[in-house]
């Protein structure tokens, strides 16, 4: 069958670029992911973690301020308290809508309960917190509860804090598998590119430079061009209508000898 | 040479492992794993590379003895070299010359491993890792061979190149035939184990890896404590049968299916080495048992896979033989260093070797008592030529000088004497574990990047065969 030469070049060419484009395909997607974990740990874990800082500001606020009440400083209290309550209350929605961890809706559900228990318990009126016990009563029932929050909404945070540090160790081996396609293309590229240059010199220019040397050394005695050439592309064919042409001239000069 | 023809059979080559990446990148995307994306790229690259000299290279029937040692050689290297593109672009614990060590001991089937955390890899490229371990074990030129219509004459140089002389003394048969035996008992043998496990208790995932590297003698195991991990006596004792079958000569593997009379209960060697691992795995249990380590049954157990696992070069573990007695590590060491057969799947000395010089030193002692007499060696009932005779013994002299070379390397790089010359033997004899720090429970680690890099030759030139890497560096000078 005959090969064609424009074809075979451009085979070797199609491929090269083939390599090149699954190489680009590839890190394209191995980025998107990485881009993905750069917003998992934004918008996932980061707003989570924040909104837990706050929360616990905010329980320690309301800690001082239920204190506060209880030394008869009833008003500052009563205000830092609600200061501090709607800063929890704002910092807990944010978290509520953000629930992305495995478990973390659970969490999100024990520390709306944790804060209910102990938010009733501080929002009663200062003639009852005072004839319950007062400062008493705040070491064995109200700062318990505060407690028991407070370690909720640590466990929330910790829990994203874990999840953020696994994400950020998978950054590193994601972006290696991002990066790894280019350089591995770029070394197959250049090897391909010295497989397909020994296969253009030793398929086609070293065959027309064996027909150059062949014209070159022809002489009218030897009647045909003699090479080497074992293919059967156009070389070939140009080995052929050499040939062909040597014998038309010949007998053309045979004739006018005649 | 023609390189052209060189570079048309590495392409074959690329495309024999283009399968076995894309089964290995369909397993990783069935899971959705992290090495979905490195398998696919590898395998992509291979097929490029692989169908590219299609497109110039026409079909040549002939090929010369030194091209086929060419062709052989370049196709194990770059076979090393796609084998390590998955493991470089997953990451992990595999720096460039991490994946290059995990490679070559892959596909030469010594299963010695880099790994701290096996089981951290994906299941795809656990696959992949136990896959190159059985296109190495009959020799990657084999498959291809089976594969290509190529004529008899270009068969049997490849084999010529491939086979060692005294592997081809057992092989009677025509070329194709001898290549058709070899993969009939390979694929053969992988599938009954496959079953056998898989029935035994093991999930069919983990039975055909442990297959695929028990059959090619390798030794990669998907769990971090080897075959300890399934603690069932009976995976022990399966594994063990098909260890020591597959350190057996293929060829009379064969002849004893189809009811030849020169088979392996009838071949002398085939007798003498299946005596001595008896005898090391009696003399093992003994002292295990008396010196309190294990009860009898236990000790045989342990005894029996330890050592039929280091003479068959497979390098699978079921304990940590770093505590075992000294008696027990000399007798080890002593299998570790002589391997399986010839015509096996394993690398390094072979038994046949042993047994051909110390008959050859029988044979010297008779001519000194009788100088003028004339003795002929006889292996398995068929005379043995001087000129094999006299490169057996040049290649143990080799061999050793390989080892202690490798052991000398290493101590200058401060690795500890005991771990550097039992990972100079267990890597040239494509064993796996050693002792010391790359014990059968530990792995190569800690061995500096340029120790990896020398144990990787050593790997190859026990895979090789060191007179035909000889013979290679005789081309370019002019030998051949």
């Amino acid at each position: 069958m005959k090969k064609n030469l424009k074809l075979k070049i451009l085979a070797g060419f199609m491929m090269l670029v083939a390599l090149l484009m699954a190489a680009g395909a590839v890190s394209t997607i191995e980025f998107l992911k990485l881009s993905q974990s750069v917003t998992v740990l934004i918008d996932d874990n980061y707003k989570t973690i924040e909104a837990s800082k706050t929360m616990l500001e905010a329980l320690e606020r309301e800690d001082s301020g239920i204190l506060l009440v209880l030394l008869d400083e009833v008003d500052t209290g009563r205000e830092i308290l609600h200061t501090a309550d709607s800063m929890f209350v704002a910092s807990f929605k944010v978290a509520k809508n953000n629930i992305t961890e495995v478990n973390e809706d659970v969490n999100i559900l024990r520390i709306d309960s944790l804060y209910k228990e102990f938010k009733n318990k501080w929002s009663q009126p200062f003639n009852s917190l005072q004839s319950q016990g007062g400062i008493g009563v705040y070491h064995k029932d109200i700062h318990k509860s505060f407690l028991n929050v407070k370690k909720a909404v640590n466990d929330l945070m910790t829990l994203n804090q874990r999840s953020m540090f696994e994400e950020a160790t998978m950054l590193k081996e994601k972006s290696h598998r991002a990066i790894m396609p280019g350089i591995v293309a770029i070394v197959g590229g250049l090897v391909f590119s010295l497989l397909l240059s020994f296969f253009i010199s030793k398929y086609f220019v070293s065959p027309i430079s064996e027909i150059a040397e062949a014209v070159k050394n022809f002489t009218i005695r030897d009647k045909v061009l003699r090479t080497n050439i074992k293919s059967n592309d156009e070389i070939k064919k140009l080995e052929t209508e050499i040939n062909s042409l040597i014998f038309r001239l010949t007998k053309d000069s045979e004739t006018k000898v005649k | 040479m023609r390189k052209e023809v060189i570079i048309k059979f590495t392409g074959y080559v690329m495309l024999f492992n283009a399968f076995f990446l894309l089964v290995s990148f369909l397993i990783s995307a069935a899971l959705s794993e992290t090495s979905t994306i490195p398998l696919l790229f590898s395998f992509l690259i291979c097929i490029i590379f692989g169908f590219f000299p299609f497109i110039f290279v026409e079909n040549h029937d002939e090929i010369s003895f030194s091209e086929g040692l060419v062709i052989v050689a370049a196709g194990w290297l770059i076979t090393c070299l796609v084998g390590m593109l998955p493991y470089i672009m997953w990451g992990g614990e595999f720096s460039v010359i991490n994946a290059w060590f995990e490679s070559v001991s892959g596909f030469t089937t010594t299963g010695a491993s880099i790994l701290t955390n096996v089981e951290a890899l994906p299941k795809g490229l656990l696959f992949w890792r136990s896959s190159t371990h059985w296109i190495g074990g009959v020799g990657i030129i084999m498959f291809v061979l089976l594969i290509l219509p190529h004529s008899t004459s270009s068969r049997l140089t490849l084999i010529n190149a491939e086979m060692s002389e005294l592997s081809k003394l057992n092989f009677r048969y025509k070329a194709r035939k001898i290549v058709q035996v070899l993969v009939v008992v390979y694929v053969g043998l992988t599938l009954i184990q496959t079953i056998l496990l898989t029935v035994a208790g093991m999930s069919f995932f983990d039975a055909i890896n442990h297959s695929f590297a028990t059959i090619a003698t390798g030794g990669f195991s998907t769990k971090n404590l080897s075959v300890a991990h399934f603690n069932s006596p009976l995976i022990d004792y399966i594994i063990v049968f098909f260890m020591l079958i597959s350190g057996l000569h293929f060829g009379l593997i064969y002849s004893t299916v189809i009811g030849r009379s020169e088979n392996i209960f009838t071949t002398a060697s085939v007798r003498a080495f299946v005596s001595l691992i008896f005898i090391g795995v009696i003399l093992v249990a003994l002292k295990l048992f008396f010196s309190n380590y294990y009860g009898w049954w236990d000790s045989l157990r342990f005894a029996s896979f330890q050592v039929v696992s280091l003479a068959s070069t497979t390098g699978f573990a079921t304990v940590d033989t770093n505590s075992w007695p000294a008696f027990t590590h000399i007798i080890l060491i002593y299998f570790t260093i002589q391997c399986a057969m010839v015509g096996s799947t394993s690398g390094g000395l072979k038994f046949d070797r042993v047994f051909l010089f110390f008959k050859s030193l029988g044979k010297q002692l008779k001519l000194i008592q009788h100088p003028r007499a004339i003795f002929v060696v006889k292996m398995n009932g068929r005379a043995v030529s001087e000129q094999l005779e006299k490169l057996t013994l040049v290649f143990i002299v080799l061999y050793i000088f390989t080892f202690f070379s490798t052991t000398l390397v290493l101590t200058a790089i401060d690795v500890d004497l005991f771990t550097a010359f039992s990972a100079s033997i267990t890597t040239i004899g494509n064993v796996g574990p050693g002792f010391g720090e790359v014990s059968s429970m530990s792995n190569f680690s800690t061995i500096p990047a340029f120790g990896k890099f020398v144990l990787s030759i050593n790997m190859l030139l026990g895979r090789l065969e060191i007179f035909n890497i000889i013979a290679l560096f005789m081309i370019r000078k002019g030998g051949f």
